[in-house]
């Protein structure tokens, strides 16, 4: 008798494991599904709605307080970002325009931008090929500034990307935190808000900057120089890392260089990555050699730029970069794996 | 950082600090310069220690986050050397818009000083600003007669002596380099500008707010040959007119 106890109770071990299984997987992906619509109600708020707020943003030990107004009128999206701890730089994007004053540099720069996004930013959509690559999870709910707030990470599903955790107010969907991590999980910067009003109307003095311009000078750029393409050579990663593939070509003359540079992005969907290469006769972009200096020597290695990398190497004779807000070892990847393809047929990634 | 401000900071990470309060913190760390440090010293270490796996702010961890801050703050777990790191996070700090103002207005002068019928323009390098800043003062002077002048970058042309022409550009003035000994981020400056435009999501709010970050005395090396407005020191940003050679 005791010995068939002990057989069903050795069965029941794997039946119940098996039941727990069945019971959990589908809530698992309703799960993922539920994190998605919220990450595009986050997306539509982002962008729809007017918001006041003012956050801290916090990178290497340093917290630099901002303000933020969003407002969206008859289909128009005025945004005001500002600095609120002394450098007095705000950023304002109206009707087609960004115009950064920068009052300690005594400089105004307005380039003509069309995004519709927000200064906040926001996710692109989750298809199919980004959740191969990153796990969505909904993580226990909590409270911020009082509100209670869904919590999605969104976690890198191998090491060449990073991944984010973003706090959701559950009534307005706006992310109240939000945190870049690597895929160890480790933060690498991250903004929280302090105070976040959606007040139905915004008045033009709340968007109006407050920086003098008397005596600045105003620097105003024309529509992006991108079309600028060249007949360059055939350059391709011959090799990516999983998921990435290319996503736009062109050329375009980097500031120092007296060549065109080719300029590939590549995206994963979520993370992208730029890859410049340059032909030998050129000055790379980088090196801004002077004609009475001697020519720096040619760019390689590895430097932190941002929240990301950038990545340096020379393949045949060509100048290699690679740039963008992955990890170390995604863009030294890319770089490494750069190849001349001269008539022969060039990969399809 | 007083107990009560403690008190505030942990009760504000933990979400559970009352808004009235909030907004008497965030005049607090507006004002105080020192405070925010020391409330950045606080968040990461907090997030340090709330280790890689657990996601939520749990409760109770500030008892051993002012363990950590009263003991060593520069032993941040997880971050081997905070000063070195913040080092080679600020000069390539701004990304995406904001940088690619400043930068897309350089590459479009550069397009233009190599355009047909104008001479490749110099690259400008730690070797000739010197020279230029020479030049930039009679722009400057120039400048200053017509206040509140747009420039239009791209019609923009200084008559130069020999009637050759002159391409408007930005001078970041070179400072002794303090920056680490590896590969100088300095140098990969033009690439980032240019990546900026096509980096995607919510990377871009960082570097909007590396852009509107005050300059500081940790501030490594300048950008070479580029306008880098978050990250130049004094003197300030100067226009000048470059002549072809």
């Amino acid at each position: 008798m005791t010995r068939f106890r002990q057989r069903r109770a050795v069965w029941l071990v794997p039946c119940a494991l098996a039941g727990a299984l069945l019971t959990t997987l589908p809530q698992r992906a309703q799960g993922a599904d539920d994190s998605r619509e919220w990450l595009e109600r986050m997306n539509k708020a982002l962008t729809t709605r007017n918001y006041d707020g003012t956050f801290f943003h916090l990178s290497g030990g340093r917290v630099e307080t901002m303000r933020i107004v969003h407002r969206v009128r008859a289909g128009r999206v005025t945004e005001r970002l500002q600095s609120l701890d002394g450098s007095g730089r705000e950023f304002v994007r109206a009707n087609g325009e960004l115009t950064c004053y920068l009052p300690d540099q005594h400089t105004v720069l307005v380039e003509q931008r069309q995004e519709r996004g927000s200064f906040l930013g926001s996710l692109p959509q989750f298809d199919a090929s980004v959740s191969d690559f990153y796990r969505i999870e909904t993580l226990p709910a909590t409270h911020i500034l009082g509100r209670p707030v869904r919590v999605i990470a969104v976690n890198p599903k191998d090491q060449f990307r990073f991944g984010y955790r973003l706090w959701l107010d559950e009534k307005t969907a706006m992310p109240l935190k939000t945190q870049l991590c690597d895929s160890r999980g480790q933060v690498i910067e991250q903004i929280f808000f302090a105070r976040l009003d959606m007040p139905e109307n915004i008045p033009d003095s709340d968007l109006t900057p407050t920086v003098r311009t008397e005596g600045m000078r105003w620097v105003r750029q024309g529509p992006s120089p991108d079309s600028a393409s060249a007949a360059l050579g055939a350059y391709r990663a011959s090799q990516l890392p999983p998921g990435f593939r290319l996503t736009i070509q062109g050329a375009q003359t980097l500031g120092g260089a007296s060549a065109p540079a080719s300029h590939l992005v590549y995206s994963d969907g979520l993370a992208t990555v730029s890859v410049f290469v340059e032909e030998p006769s050129a000055s790379p972009a980088g090196a801004a050699a002077a004609p009475d200096a001697q020519p720096e020597p040619p760019l390689q290695g590895l430097a932190r730029v941002g929240s990301g990398y950038a990545f340096s190497t020379v393949v045949q004779g060509h100048q290699v970069t690679a740039v963008g807000e992955v990890p170390a070892q995604t863009v030294e990847f890319i770089a490494h794996s750069v190849k001349i393809y001269s008539g022969g047929e060039l990969p399809r990634h | 950082m007083s107990e009560q401000i403690r008190e505030q900071v942990s009760a504000f990470l933990d979400g559970e600090l009352p808004s009235s309060e909030t907004e008497l913190l965030l005049k607090r760390l507006t004002r105080d310069g020192e405070l925010r440090e020391s409330f950045g010293r606080y968040a990461m270490i907090g997030e340090a220690m709330r280790g890689a796996g657990s996601h939520i702010l749990a409760r109770g961890f500030t008892s051993r986050v002012n363990l950590a801050i009263d003991g060593e703050p520069a032993q941040v777990p997880g971050q081997a050397h905070p000063a070195r790191a913040s080092r080679w996070w600020r000069p390539l700090a701004g990304v995406t818009v904001a940088a690619g103002v400043a930068t897309v207005a350089i590459v479009a002068l550069q397009q233009r000083a190599i355009s047909p019928g104008a001479r490749v323009a110099p690259a400008l390098t730690a070797q000739n600003v010197r020279a230029q800043n020479v030049r930039a003062q009679n722009v400057t002077a120039q400048n200053a007669r017509i206040p509140q002048s747009v420039v239009a970058a791209q019609n923009a042309s200084v008559q130069g002596g020999g009637g050759a022409r002159e391409a408007l550009s930005y001078t970041v003035p070179v400072r002794s380099a303090d920056a680490p000994a590896a590969l100088s981020p300095a140098r990969f400056t033009n690439y980032v500008f240019a990546h900026s435009k096509y980096s995607l999501g919510l990377g871009q709010r960082g570097v909007l707010a590396d852009l509107l970050i005050e300059d500081d005395e940790t501030q490594p090396a300048p950008i070479q040959g580029l306008a880098q407005p978050s990250l130049t020191p004094q003197p300030p940003l100067t226009p000048e007119a470059r002549v072809a050679p």
